[in-house]
């Protein structure tokens, strides 16, 4: 839990009706500007909390796509790393975040534009026009 | 409570094992999830929320044996992802009963009939089949039509089989109580050993972010569905922690209870939230900051949470823990929780309106407080 989160109070927990949900911030696509250390390492963080895949370039000029899933933040850039799969190979990899020039949040978000409000219409929809065992599935493995 | 003696002695011995030896932080329940891929595809859901390459990889049982090994709990809970997906999930179920643990092996139950002959029924092995309530409130909740039935079907040719089997259900904002108890009827007909219930997490990832119960909603809802009980309901779980969900106990949460291992490693700090992975239990242990985390932390990401992967263990410990506890268990084992108060907030609920789709679709229901 970082520093500058507003916390809340034991009652106003204990007061609680609904739960907030997350607003999500619409990351397919972006290409941070990484000017600073800074830069990077909150780019990193959005990373990390992306569902979907990234394509990290490296100092080297090697190319990743990658699905990070964890990040160690150290003092200095080499001290910190990311975690990550790769849609190719079956084992988990690490890299520094001083290896790292650049990064572009290519793949799909899979956690994005899906609400229960769609659902919903679209049942009806279907439902209406005489569809029967209508359901939602789970996105395509391929 | 509908547990059986040898599973709860197994779990008290264990507990006070770990109190006799000081231990401050032990597991309860080990939750593996031995893969993300799933065949339904629920709105409340933020676990499956993938790329293919992710969803397609999986633990291998050895990993499987290697992390139960190292944690130690006594229990096994197998959530996911459809564990029934996983190709060698007999082999992994049948190394952890020769380890003597006790496991509910989760799943939505649409390919249990078939999956059922590989399985051989054991003190040690319950299905806990996903069922969010009666027919069209569960077909809505998994976002399939038919899902309710399928799973029914799974179910009573587990419990034909001689297989232990349990209920497990989530709810959301909207839930009608007087559905969920008749819910409770049904479920008992159809020779279940006991419900397992919770209400849902605010997972970040979830496709519907508007429904997530807040505490005060929550002790509410539970106090109408579960005071008054009748005689043939049974629940698989510690009376304690229903009394937490009513809202006649507080209780703070302990993460590392129901510790998760998954194809990342062991998540950091809980079963719910993704704050990071460890590569053994010990480092999780050691590493996480556990004090940012629970309801007394003030962590808004914690707020909500009144789920049984944080609650129940306290619930367990403070049950098997001390004899004031252990009496309160009893004690709640054969109550009934009779209430007027609770019996009027049942029947004064109220859902707003009446569209097709009612349990769910319903906005705010009329529930008073309970000012337990």
């Amino acid at each position: 839990m970082t520093a500058e989160i507003l916390k809340y109070t034991l009652e106003q927990v204990e007061a609680l009706e609904l739960a907030p949900g997350t607003d999500h911030q619409q990351l397919e696509g972006w290409v941070p500007e990484l000017a600073s250390d800074d830069d990077l390492r909150q780019a990193l963080e959005k990373a990390f909390d992306f569902r979907g895949d990234v394509t990290l370039t490296l100092k080297s000029g090697d190319r990743i796509e990658a699905y990070i899933f964890n990040r160690h933040t150290g003092a200095t850039l080499a001290d910190s790393w990311i975690q990550y799969f790769t849609p190719a190979a079956q084992d988990k990899r690490k890299v520094s975040y001083a290896e790292i020039a650049r990064i572009e949040f290519t793949g799909k978000d899979r956690a994005a534009g899906k609400h229960w409000e769609d659902w919903v219409k679209a049942y009806n929809e279907r439902k209406a026009a005489g569809e029967k065992n209508i359901a939602l599935k789970p996105d395509a493995l391929e | 409570m509908a547990i059986p003696i040898s599973q709860m002695w197994t779990v008290s011995t264990y507990v006070l094992r770990n109190r006799l030896a000081g231990k401050k932080r032990y597991p309860l329940v080990l939750m593996l999830e031995p893969l993300f891929r799933c065949s339904l595809a629920c709105a409340g859901c933020g676990k499956v929320q993938y790329p293919p390459h992710i969803l397609k990889k999986q633990l291998t049982p050895e990993e499987c044996f290697a992390a139960v090994e190292e944690c130690g709990a006594p229990m096994v809970s197998i959530p996911g992802g459809e564990p029934l997906l996983h190709p060698q999930i007999v082999e992994i179920v049948n190394g952890l009963i020769a380890r003597k643990k006790y496991i509910y092996l989760c799943t939505n139950a649409l390919e249990l009939k078939r999956r059922l002959p590989e399985f051989t029924p054991s003190k040690y092995l319950t299905f806990s089949v996903h069922l969010d309530g009666q027919r069209e409130h569960h077909d809505f909740s998994v976002c399939r039509e038919g899902g309710y039935d399928i799973a029914v079907e799974g179910i009573r040719e587990a419990v034909r089989r001689g297989f232990r089997v349990t209920t497990n259900a989530t709810f959301f904002d909207g839930a009608n109580p007087h559905s969920v108890r008749a819910f409770f009827d049904e479920v008992m007909t159809m020779g279940v050993e006991g419900i397992v219930l919770s209400p849902g997490y605010s997972y970040d990832k979830a496709p519907d972010q508007t429904r997530f119960l807040g505490r005060a909603r929550v002790r509410r809802l539970f106090r109408a569905i579960l005071s008054n009980r009748k005689d043939s309901w049974k629940f698989n779980m510690s009376p304690l922690f229903l009394e937490f969900l009513m809202g006649d106990r507080n209780y703070e949460c302990t993460p590392w209870g129901m510790p998760a291992f998954n194809i990342f490693g062991w998540q950091k700090p809980c079963y719910l939230l993704q704050e990071g992975y460890a590569e053994s239990f010990a480092e999780l242990l050691e590493s996480t900051h556990w004090e940012e985390y629970g309801v007394a932390s003030g962590n808004p990401k914690c707020a909500n949470c009144m789920v049984s992967c944080g609650y129940e263990t306290t619930a367990v410990i403070d049950g098997f823990g001390s004899l004031s506890g252990f009496f309160a268990m009893v004690r709640g084992t054969f109550s009934s929780y009779r209430s007027d108060k609770a019996l009027k907030l049942l029947n004064d609920f109220a859902p707003e309106s009446h569209a097709p789709l009612v349990q769910i679709a319903t906005s705010a229901p009329a529930l008073e407080e309970t000012h337990a």
